[in-house]
């Protein structure tokens, strides 16, 4: 049981944050946030649907994904206000539908989906699509590896040249929602998004140099998951907050640390220069 | 093998315009552009209105006007990167608002007028003229790179990271990566901004040669007419969104 949720939290958070990598290098941050809460809104949904909440909120999180990826494009200026309206919609709805599913009566176990996650929540077939995703991804990421890589150092020259970049966008939003659907088990529906954005924001932290952030991004996104995961199991703390703190915390630290490096270096600078005058 | 030597090329086009009328226009004009207004969202006036420009094949074209004229809108509109809300735009006889003008694209380069990478940026020059590159299928990727270095006297820059090149190197990286991709249409917006003068009369030189042996269009965006002016075949002045003068050699 504890090596299942021990291996779903490493495949998510490393996923997850290679996803998160791209998701900021593309600039799509808001459309994937959109989508997280899409799967929110979807898990919700199943509560009183009394469906399989991984998966409608993988149905939903694909079905949103793809009408805000094929929208975006033809309204490119609007298109961080429309994902920001989504996602209080989608906010809504999931409260929504936690009332109405009548949560007194409801076992812990089926709450949790939404709200905190679960560490039996992992199972094997659950398991399989997960890492089934990571490794289309990987594929994906390797096959289009030139094309990505040109959209990564100049999007709007590499659509002037004729690549593809909607299409590529469109796929990084697709993804992004199976992973985090299949990641909303295990975090909690409200959480979810913190195994997309805190490894990235904390590799630009250490790091600015772009393969370096992507390999951070991945590594930190495993370990933050592994991590939280093994506190909420000693302290017996719910897994989505156990993750979402472990990586906050490692976030302010690398800030905190970078602040710090930053400050030394230009109290350095600022002395070498007058004791040249002074020789 | 150079896919663009003179003969096979014209040959080519013949036997496919027999066949195919669409390449056929694809092969005689550059740009079409017919009654075009674009606007930019939210700002309730057209940034660039009534334009009617067509460029054959083989020109040199200057664009010229003092800053808000409506230049770089221009040319994102040729590339289709903007879409007018009234007329039609063609590049290479595809209307911009198809799904065909992706195709287009690949034919044509283009170098922004924001090029400037940040200091941290790693991908080297090098990196920097091979992405321009990842959709072609030549197996001389190489030679490719290593040529147009060497016609903007690069060769020595090519491994460094280009967050560590002057605004002037870059922007020769961004013109070598341009000329790299042998296309058929370049739009180049103020591609002689960061250049000194010497080098600006070079490059002046370089795509003034270029079309005349590759039978290419080159546009060129370009506050300052200095270098340009006397190469062009065609000079264009625009101000506050329109074609106010139009002087063909
Ligand atoms: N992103 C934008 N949003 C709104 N308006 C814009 C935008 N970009 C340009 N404009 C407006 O469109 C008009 C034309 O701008 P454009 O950038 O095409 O001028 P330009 O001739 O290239 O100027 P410059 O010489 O400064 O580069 C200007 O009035 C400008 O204010
Ligand atoms: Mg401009």
């Amino acid at each position: 049981m504890l090596t299942l949720a021990a291996a779903a939290a490493l495949v998510s958070g490393g996923l997850c944050g290679t996803l998160g990598y791209y998701i900021q290098r593309f600039k799509i941050t808001t459309l994937s946030f959109s989508v997280a809460h899409a799967a929110l809104a979807g898990a919700a949904t199943a509560l009183v649907a009394g469906t399989d909440p991984t998966y409608t909120a993988l149905a939903t999180a694909v079905v949103f994904a793809l009408t805000i990826g094929l929208l975006s494009p033809k309204i490119p200026h609007e298109r961080e206000l429309l994902s920001l309206g989504f996602f209080s919609l989608f906010n809504a709805l999931a409260v929504l539908m936690i009332y109405l599913s009548n949560v007194y009566v409801l076992s812990s176990a089926s709450i949790s989906v939404v709200l905190w996650g679960s560490l039996l929540a992992v199972t094997k077939p659950k398991l399989v699509v997960l890492t089934g995703t990571l490794v289309l991804f990987t594929a994906y990421l390797a096959l289009y590896r030139k094309q990505i890589d040109a959209i990564l150092f100049d999007k709007k020259l590499a659509e002037a040249e004729g690549i593809n970049v909607n299409l590529h966008t469109l796929t990084l939003l697709l993804f992004s929602g199976t992973a985090i659907a299949l990641a909303l088990k295990l975090t909690g529906g409200f959480l979810v998004f913190t195994l997309l954005y805190n490894p990235v924001a904390t590799s630009t932290k250490i790091s600015k140099n772009a393969r370096k952030q992507q390999i951070l991004s991945t590594t930190i996104g495993a370990l933050t998951a592994l991590t939280g995961l093994a506190i909420s199991y000693l302290l017996d703390l719910p897994v989505g907050a156990s993750i979402a703190l472990t990586s906050t915390t490692l976030l302010l630290t690398a800030h905190t640390a970078k602040t710090i490096t930053e400050k030394t270096q230009l109290t350095k600078l600022k002395t070498t220069p007058s004791q040249q005058t002074t020789k | 093998m150079d896919r663009r030597s003179r003969p096979k090329r014209h040959e080519e086009s013949r036997e496919n315009s027999r066949r195919n009328p669409t390449t056929r226009t694809i092969r005689r004009e550059a740009i079409r552009l017919e009654d075009v207004w674009v606007a930019y969202a939210g700002s309730g006036k057209p940034a660039i209105r009534e334009i009617n420009l067509f460029f054959p094949l083989g020109k040199l074209v200057l664009i010229t006007g003092p800053n808000g004229a409506g230049k770089t809108t221009l040319l994102e509109t040729c590339l289709g990167l903007l879409k007018p809300y009234r007329g039609k735009a063609f590049l290479l006889g595809v209307d911009t608002k198809s799904r065909k003008i992706l195709e287009a694209r690949r034919k044509c380069s283009y170098v922004p007028q924001d090029f400037m990478k940040p200091p941290y940026e790693s991908y080297t020059a090098r990196q920097a003229i091979e992405l321009g590159l990842v959709l072609e299928n030549t197996p001389d990727k190489n030679t490719r790179v290593e040529w147009a270095a060497k016609l903007l006297g690069i060769e020595d820059l090519l491994d460094r990271p280009l967050g560590t090149l002057s605004g002037g190197q870059q922007q020769r990286v961004y013109l070598a990566r341009a000329l790299a991709r042998k296309p058929l249409v370049m739009l180049l917006d103020e591609p002689f901004s960061s250049l000194d003068r010497e080098t600006r009369k070079t490059v002046a030189e370089i795509l003034r040669n270029y079309v005349d042996r590759e039978n290419t269009t080159v546009i060129i965006v370009s506050h300052d007419t200095a270098p340009i002016i006397e190469l062009a075949d065609t000079t264009i002045w625009m101000n506050e969104g329109k074609v106010v003068k139009v002087e063909a050699k």
